[in-house]
């Protein structure tokens, strides 16, 4: 296994490169989408509620590959012809606005009514209210399951080679198809999630470190 | 009207010199790329070497474009083969440089080009299971091959004519079905003999080719649109092929790759 990891490194570390590159890309498009699709579904209009749990509904029932064809094969037909890569990126973006969506509507739920009453008796405006009050809280509540969500992102995109991305999953199916060494070669690949997984992990327990310090000042 | 402009303004946006050429050949030519579609999990005819594609279908394409499109350059997109077809018909490459065994139905959906390589089916089992000595052998066995693949489907009309039918898996590709097979899982893989010839030439301590092979002689070829529109690239390719099988080149090629040349005819035969 040692010989096939060595052998193979840098077309290793290049579909290394392109899992975390689409995660993040997916990730840090999500988040804008994300938060306005929780502002929505917390709104009083009818409509803008109702659209955005639609949206979320849809991108969150049906299955990532489906969602990843969809966007590759179909789009072109209406004149959108997007290449893999950004295919990828986008299709991974919806469907992580999703479920940031529901984090972000989750952690601004879990604020007590009382300390936003509060600050309202207090003559707080709603933009203070949201960026002292809500935000510091829900912020601290919501970072373990973003960090979750980034982890499910990155396993995830271990299915866009379907559509010509070539990603550390596919670089392990390439080796496994020319050497003749399947069990290796998805050993391999099993060793580097685990390592971006782990690096990921401890990103998001220092932040919350961090969070927790600041709180006690 | 308003969607008309949309996509008249992105097409223009993306893509400023096509939008004005007649075909998909002067299209290519305009734009100076060709983007084909392959599935590079199919050593020896196309697989990943250090990040490249390589193979017997590159060497033929680094002949083949030096001589007919040398201003151009080559997009070789690596996709499931499950993709490759469908992704050919949505017009996201404009050709198939993968092998694409030669089937009636296949003939009428797509433009396959003059074959490439020899395609008849052949059985693989591991190394010293004397269970299995002829493909009439594989009856009652669990057997296995690639989804949506025409080997799959001779291999379900031959279990017909078996007594007693093998029972046959499905996969994604043959890689992991030669995985199942090591493992014990599936006792036979059918695919065409050069494929199965290179699997147990890189692993012969657990695989095993049973001669001889069975079925009717099959073909390899690559694949276009049916569409007027790129039936100038098909040209294109076919020239080039029955040139290269004529003058001996790929016989060089198939040396090289399959370690013998193959009786190629210059042309598919009639349905």
């Amino acid at each position: 296994m040692l010989d096939l990891l060595i052998d193979n490194q840098a077309v290793l570390i290049e579909g290394v490169l392109t899992t975390l590159g689409v995660s993040f890309l997916a990730i840090a498009l999500g988040a804008p989408l994300g938060l306005i699709l929780a502002t929505a579904s917390r709104q009083n209009n009818g409509l803008v509620r109702r659209s955005a749990r639609v949206y979320v509904s849809f991108w969150r029932g049906t299955p990532i590959l489906v969602q990843l064809l969809l966007i590759f094969y179909l789009l072109p037909a209406i004149g959108i012809n997007l290449p893999p890569t950004l295919a990828a990126v986008v299709a991974l973006a919806c469907n992580t606005a999703a479920f940031q969506s529901e984090i972000y509507r989750a952690g601004l739920a879990a604020v007590p009514e009382g300390e936003v009453e509060a600050a309202q008796m207090l003559g707080l405006s709603s933009r203070q209210i949201l960026t002292k009050i809500e935000a510091p809280q829900a912020i601290r509540i919501m970072l373990p399951a973003l960090v979750g969500e980034t982890l499910a992102l990155v396993r995830n995109s271990s299915l866009i080679s379907v559509i010509a991305v070539t990603d550390l999953t596919r670089r392990a199916q390439q080796i496994a198809s020319s050497t003749f060494q399947p069990l290796d070669s998805y050993m391999i690949a099993l060793i580097l999630y685990v390592a971006i997984a782990l690096a990921l992990s401890a990103i998001g327990m220092m932040l919350e470190r961090r969070l927790k310090q600041q709180e006690a000042h | 009207m308003k969607h008309l402009l949309l996509t008249a303004a992105a097409t223009l946006l993306l893509n400023p010199v096509s939008a004005f050429a007649d075909d998909l050949l002067s299209r290519i030519k305009a734009d100076g790329v060709l983007t084909v579609g392959t599935e590079a999990r199919f050593p020896p005819f196309e697989f990943v070497e250090n990040g490249e594609i390589v193979g017997y279908s590159a060497d033929i394409m680094d002949v083949l474009m030096a001589s007919a499109l040398p201003e151009v350059e080559l997009k070789r997109l690596d996709l499931p083969w499950q993709g490759i077809l469908p992704g050919l018909a949505a017009e996201r490459f404009d050709y198939v440089v993968t092998s694409v065994t030669v089937t009636p139905e296949r003939r009428d959906a797509y433009y396959l080009s003059v074959p490439i390589a020899d395609a008849t089916m052949a059985v693989l089992k591991r190394a010293g299971d004397d269970s299995i000595s002829a493909p009439a052998d594989m009856a009652g066995k669990p057997v296995g091959s690639q989804a949506g693949s025409a080997q799959l489907a001779a291999l379900e009309g031959y279990a017909e004519t078996l007594g007693d039918a093998p029972k046959v898996s499905t996969y994604t590709d043959f890689s992991e079905a030669y995985a199942d097979l090591a493992a014990g899982r599936i006792d036979a893989v059918v695919n065409s003999l050069p494929n199965l010839l290179e699997a147990a030439r890189q692993r012969p301590d657990i695989f095993e080719v049973v001669v001889p092979t069975f079925g009717e002689p099959k073909y390899f070829s690559w694949a276009g649109r049916t569409d007027e529109d790129s039936a100038s690239l098909n040209a294109l390719f076919d020239a080039e092929l029955k040139r290269l099988i004529e003058d001996g080149t790929l016989a060089q090629l198939q040396e090289k790759w399959f370690g013998g040349a193959m009786n190629l005819p210059s042309a598919l035969p009639t349905k």
